[in-house]
């Protein structure tokens, strides 16, 4: 029963974000806080894969967006390429560079793997900061294009206005979710899981381990260059600001304030990342001091996170079931 | 042709000489213990033999086949099981999904088709198998409970059971009585006899407990400073000299 009032519960969510533009048609502005929530969670369901079912805490997971995004933007902008196949190009160019980069960072271990990643993370951000030619530098890389409308049969959908491009981020977002569920309930899941768990006990199994982290650092940052794409898509401007090592550090917070290991883990911290700061009317710069705290909240009463809390405050209210789970 | 064949074997830690030239041949199944004072290079041949480390020299086969210097995940798939002398489980697991983990497809092409087509056709028959094993151990009702809930002594058992179920040819187990109390080291005695007799392969038992490895093995090879002392029935390495002499010095 407790199963099924979840499924019911998951539809009406569903619905709700289907709708979100008839049910926000007077206040545009929360539509646009809906597809910052898309932008930031697509990011983080990678790098949940990476921290949260693999154990593998990257520092640099926004550099691997970067680099989507600027491949995307010098594609669209320059080579005059398609938003979609700018898109599939961008997410391939991340996974690449999360394979090249993954298996350079994976010859160490604990805090030395995240100093690497750090490393990593500030030398993609430094390229595009530098790189005035290709990234335009500092000032940012403008004219970005929204994709360009698609026709289906008299039906012309363009993606100028908010509420399509919203649908567009919604699609992919959902995509990523799905790609993670796909991914965590499968024999692929589970030796995850096992590496997290016990590296030299699932090497003793029979676990390539240095092969699935390699495989899983390529999914997490192939999916943070999507969310890079659909970033300056939005925006119609790639900066480097968005993609340093504050940002990664955000993701790491969304990750774990969210819940790190668990489905809605990356889609809560976006909800909470994007949503409490406005909800609370401060500036950005409070945002980090209130996920700091929360970061300290969470580590200390609820480690694991927002979701971990929903679902320990769900088992609370739902009867009791008979058997076994 | 041997099923497995360790000759020369050495490995060294900075200075200290782990294993110096140790050889030795295991023809057939057969439940072998492998003895020997503390310090005497048991755990470093079974990483050798396992994978976890490389040797310095000397060589590994395995079914007439070069397995040496294999990584651990290569042994593994190759038919070598083991368990560890500190014991390893995977905590946040329930103990029926320790064992199936176990026996789940670990390459990579397998477990990307099993992401695209779900196919589970196969874990019926696997839980079954699974569930028999762990009733074996006395831990059917424990199979729905994380193994962080046991207790050292049942995680051993169940490290041991979940090295069972993937059919390996040799069975490594690093010191499997240790820290298993009374009762349920007859559990565990009962169970490898009855894994043997189900099916004769090869456990090489690492073992301090002698009451426990004389009475489960017929073959015990003595290890001291590094080398095979001795080999030969219990009675026989019971009489030996040379094994009194390494054990009380």
């Amino acid at each position: 029963m407790g199963r099924s009032l979840l499924w019911v519960l998951g539809l009406l969510v569903l619905a709700a974000l289907l709708s979100a533009p008839s049910w926000t048609a007077e206040q545009p502005y929360v539509l646009h806080m809906l597809v910052l929530m898309c932008i930031f969670a697509i990011p983080a369901v990678g790098l949940n894969l990476m921290l949260g079912y693999s154990g593998l805490v990257s520092l640099g997971h926004m550099g691997f967006a970067g680099l989507g995004a600027y491949t995307a933007a010098v594609l669209m902008v320059d080579a005059r390429w398609s938003f979609w196949s700018a898109l599939g190009a961008a997410t391939i160019a991340s996974g690449l560079a999360g394979v090249c980069i993954g298996l350079i960072c994976f010859r160490f271990r604990g805090h030395f793997f995240m100093i690497v990643t750090l490393a990593f993370g500030l030398l993609l951000h430094a390229v595009m900061n530098n790189w005035d030619e290709v990234t335009r530098g500092a000032a940012g890389f403008a004219g970005i294009p929204r994709p360009r409308p698609l026709q289906w049969g008299d039906e012309v959908i363009s993606f100028g206005p908010l509420p399509h491009f919203y649908y567009l981020a919604l699609g992919l977002a959902l995509l990523a979710f799905a790609v993670q569920y796909l991914v965590v309930r499968s024999d692929l899941g589970r030796i995850l899981s096992a590496i997290r768990q016990d590296e030299r006990l699932a090497r003793s199994r029979g676990v390539d381990v240095l092969l699935y982290k390699t495989v899983v650092f390529a999914l997490g940052s192939a999916l943070a260059g999507v969310g890079g794409v659909l970033q300056v898509s939005f925006l119609r401007v790639a900066a480097p600001a968005s993609f340093n090592m504050l940002e990664s550090i955000n993701t790491v917070l969304i990750v774990i304030v969210g819940g790190a290991g668990s489905l809605m883990g990356p889609a809560l911290g976006a909800l909470l990342y994007v949503g409490l700061p406005e909800w609370l009317r401060l500036a950005n710069e409070w945002r980090l001091v209130i996920f700091g705290g929360l970061l300290v909240l969470i580590t200390l009463f609820a480690p694991a996170g927002l979701a971990g809390l929903l679902s320990s405050l769900w088992r609370r209210l739902s009867p009791p079931r008979g058997g076994s789970s | 042709m041997s099923i497995l064949q360790v000759s020369g074997l050495a490995k060294a830690y900075g200075g200290i000489r782990a294993l110096e030239e140790v050889s030795f041949d295991i023809a057939g199944p057969g439940i072998y213990g492998l003895i020997g004072p503390n310090g005497a290079g048991k755990t470093t041949l079974f990483d050798a033999v396992a994978g976890t480390v490389k040797p310095d020299s000397g060589r590994v086969m395995l079914q007439g086949q070069d397995v040496t210097g294999w990584p651990s995940h290569r042994m593994a798939r190759a038919g070598i099981s083991r368990t560890f002398q500190e014991c390893r489980v995977l905590a946040e697991e329930s103990c029926l999904d320790n064992v199936l983990f176990a026996a789940q497809p670990k390459g990579l092409g397998a477990s990307v088709r099993q992401l695209i087509t779900r196919a589970s056709g196969h874990r019926r028959h696997l839980r079954e198998e699974a569930m028999r094993l762990l009733s074996m151990v006395r831990l059917q009702d424990y199979a729905h409970q994380p193994a962080a809930l046991l207790s050292f002594g049942q995680r051993r058992l169940l490290e041991i059971v979940s090295t069972f179920i993937s059919s390996p040819e040799v069975f490594l187990l690093d010191e499997p009585a240790s820290g298993v109390n009374p009762a349920l080291l007859v559990v565990l005695a009962d169970f490898i006899s009855a894994m043997y007799a189900e099916r004769p392969r090869v456990f090489l038992v690492v073992e301090h407990n002698m009451e426990f490895i004389m009475s489960l093995a017929q073959d015990i090879i003595v290890m001291h400073q590094g080398r095979v002392l001795e080999r030969g029935t219990p009675a026989q390495v019971q009489a030996s000299p040379a094994v009194m002499e390494a054990y009380l010095g």
